[in-house]
């Protein structure tokens, strides 16, 4: 009978442990608020960033290879998102690093690029193919 | 939306002749949900079978070549020796069922709510979908480039190309939508947990064991690949559960190939297939060979892999050092493996369910080993991590730790009903010892 009693409970508990209270409320919360919160989430402070990229794509073609520029161009935190999102949002096109998993810049990179996407930080003199959303893109050749 | 939605429907019509050629007797829910799960690997399947023959994808070539899948399995349906069907226990609607539903009703609000926003969903996941949908083919040259080895070049590629097919029927790349998939997955999976023990327990019983998993099943890691990984592991492992206790050669074949397709969706699924093969190595050793469809479905994937030379970095620099060296200090990655685990409670209780049912765990023996062997195999890939092991831990354990609790959570719940309603003693439920049918 006391096997039968801690059963029941192991058997309950089963289902309660697992019912996610946030989830089943889910339908009713402000679901506008929900979603601007997980649009934000991959950039967090950096909103303007992923806006900058969409112009950047809007005024390269496929196949063009484009390098980066941030303004903290350390790999851990900064520029490995930066480069992922750049990859993510310019699809197509060559996304090149300029410094990968060290800090270590890495000139070849410069050389190969046809375009810098250079966000909230300073370039190099160049064309100015556009420039908006806190960021300017220059040609290098 | 609309796209997305189509492109379910679309995976799950093609899934009702690939399920029916597979098994004759499937109906109801087990129908519905293989139907998707089938259809799901099958867009992955005429997508993978288009980039190699060359032929671009758009719409219509990926639709054609998914009627082609369709047609096929449908002239294929008679060539299968049928087997006698299980019990052949519908499930009967319960008021439990209502805790499922409206999970599932939430799950959905939540995982569509916004373009789906995990790092790994935009750096691996989304990103490779991306890539290709523009190349119109798998773009091994991208793939390849040392510059996009952040990406996982080795990662199997059936979410990608479920992505990418849902990108197809919009007309371009859109991840506001793709949420609807995980959905889908989840159902899915619900829907065989609910067939598959409406089969041997009873209707109460088995709206418990699917309301108890229904979590599990949904996927909160929006955009990786847990969803369709839990899904088709999830199935595989229940149907194989059934195959080692009653030999029937349905829930081999339907095993198998779920297995395979785990092994298609994420790394973890190819180590799962090792688990799977120990598992019955040890329960069922003389029917190890009935994997062999689990075999043959990641050997494609396995052998593209090898001929790109797509590098794993697990593999990289010297692993047996890095084991070595963790080994030293043990005690350092259990006590971040402990920080890190999400649901104590509910393994707790897992735990306790063999310390109630003590003969549960000698007749549940290949679920327990499978866990107990693919847990051992996560831990194991921690020792050898080339990366920071708080860093790799903290952002993976939780997920691996759920990857692998649907089956045992199902299979505890199982043997609690079991013993409240006939007794730890009563043996074992099954094709020829169903229990009766207590009224709902």
């Amino acid at each position: 009978m006391l096997r039968r009693i801690l059963a029941a409970c192991a058997l309950v508990l089963l289902v309660a442990l697992h019912f996610d209270y946030n989830m089943a409320r889910f339908p009713f919360l402000e679901r506008e608020a929900f979603h601007r919160h997980f649009t934000r989430m991959p950039d967090g402070q950096w909103e303007q960033y992923p806006r900058f990229l969409d112009g950047v794509r809007a005024h390269t073609k496929p196949g063009d290879r484009i390098a980066i520029v941030v303004p903290s161009m350390t790999w851990d935190g900064v520029y490995s998102y930066a480069y992922y999102r750049a990859s993510y949002f310019l699809t197509g096109r060559e996304v090149i690093p300029l410094l990968y998993r060290t800090d270590a810049p890495i000139a070849s990179n410069l050389e190969r690029a046809d375009y810098l996407a250079v966000w909230q930080s300073r370039g190099p003199e160049a064309t100015v193919v556009w420039q908006g959303e806190g960021g300017v893109l220059l040609r290098r050749r | 939306m609309i796209a997305a939605l189509i492109a379910a429907l679309t995976m799950t019509v093609v899934g009702v002749p690939v399920t029916v050629a597979t098994d004759r007797s499937a109906r109801g829910p087990l129908l519905l949900g293989l139907a998707f799960l089938y259809g799901s690997a099958a867009t992955c399947a005429a997508l993978l079978l288009l980039s190699v023959l060359h032929i671009t994808w758009t719409s219509v070539s990926a639709m054609a070549a998914l009627m082609l899948i369709a047609i096929a399995a449908w002239l294929a349906r008679g060539l299968t020796q049928e087997p006698p069907p299980a019990t052949g226990h519908q499930p009967r609607p319960h008021l439990l069922d209502s805790i499922t539903l409206i999970l599932i009703i939430g799950y959905a609000a939540y995982i569509t709510v916004a373009s789906l926003w995990e790092w790994d969903f935009w750096a691996i996941w989304g990103l490779k979908a991306r890539v290709f949908l523009e190349r119109g083919s798998i773009d091994w040259t991208w793939l390849e480039n040392r510059w996009n080895d952040f990406a996982h070049p080795d990662y199997p590629l059936l979410v990608p190309l479920n992505y990418a097919f849902v990108g197809l029927l919009n007309g371009g790349w859109s991840d506001r939508w793709l949420g609807v998939l995980f959905v889908a997955w989840a159902a899915a999976l619900l829907l065989v947990v609910r067939a598959l023990t409406a089969d041997e327990a009873p209707n109460w019983a088995s709206s418990a064991a699917t309301a108890a998993v229904a979590t599990v099943a949904m996927s909160s890691h929006a955009g990786m690949a847990e969803a369709a990984l839990i899904a088709y592991a999830g199935s595989a492992l229940l149907f194989l559960r059934r195959a080692v206790r009653d030999d029937r050669a349905l829930d081999w074949r339907h095993g198998a190939l779920l297995l395979g397709l785990a092994a298609n969706s994420k790394n973890e699924g190819i180590a799962l297939l090792a688990a799977t093969a120990i598992g019955i190595a040890v329960t069922a050793p003389r029917r190890l060979v009935r994997l062999w469809p689990a075999g043959a479905l990641v050997a494609p994937w396995m052998l593209l892999r090898a001929a790109h030379t797509l590098p794993t970095d697990i593999a990289s620099g010297s692993i047996l050092g890095r084991f070595a060296d963790r080994v030293a200090n043990a005690d350092q990655v259990f006590a971040v493996l402990g920080l890190a685990l999400v649901d104590p409670w509910s393994w707790l209780v897992i735990v306790l369910t063999f310390f109630i049912v003590p003969k549960g765990l000698r007749r549940e023996r290949f679920v327990v080993a499978v866990t107990a062997v693919q847990l051992v195999f996560y831990v194991a890939t921690y020792f050898a991590t080339p990366h920071d092991l708080q860093w790799h831990v903290m952002t993976s354990w939780s997920r691996l730790t759920r990857q692998v609790q649907l089956p045992i959570t199902v299979t505890c719940v199982l043997l609690l009903a079991q013993l409240l309603v006939r007794g730890e003693d009563a043996g074992c439920p099954g094709r020829s010892g169903a229990p009766d049918r207590s009224p709902s």
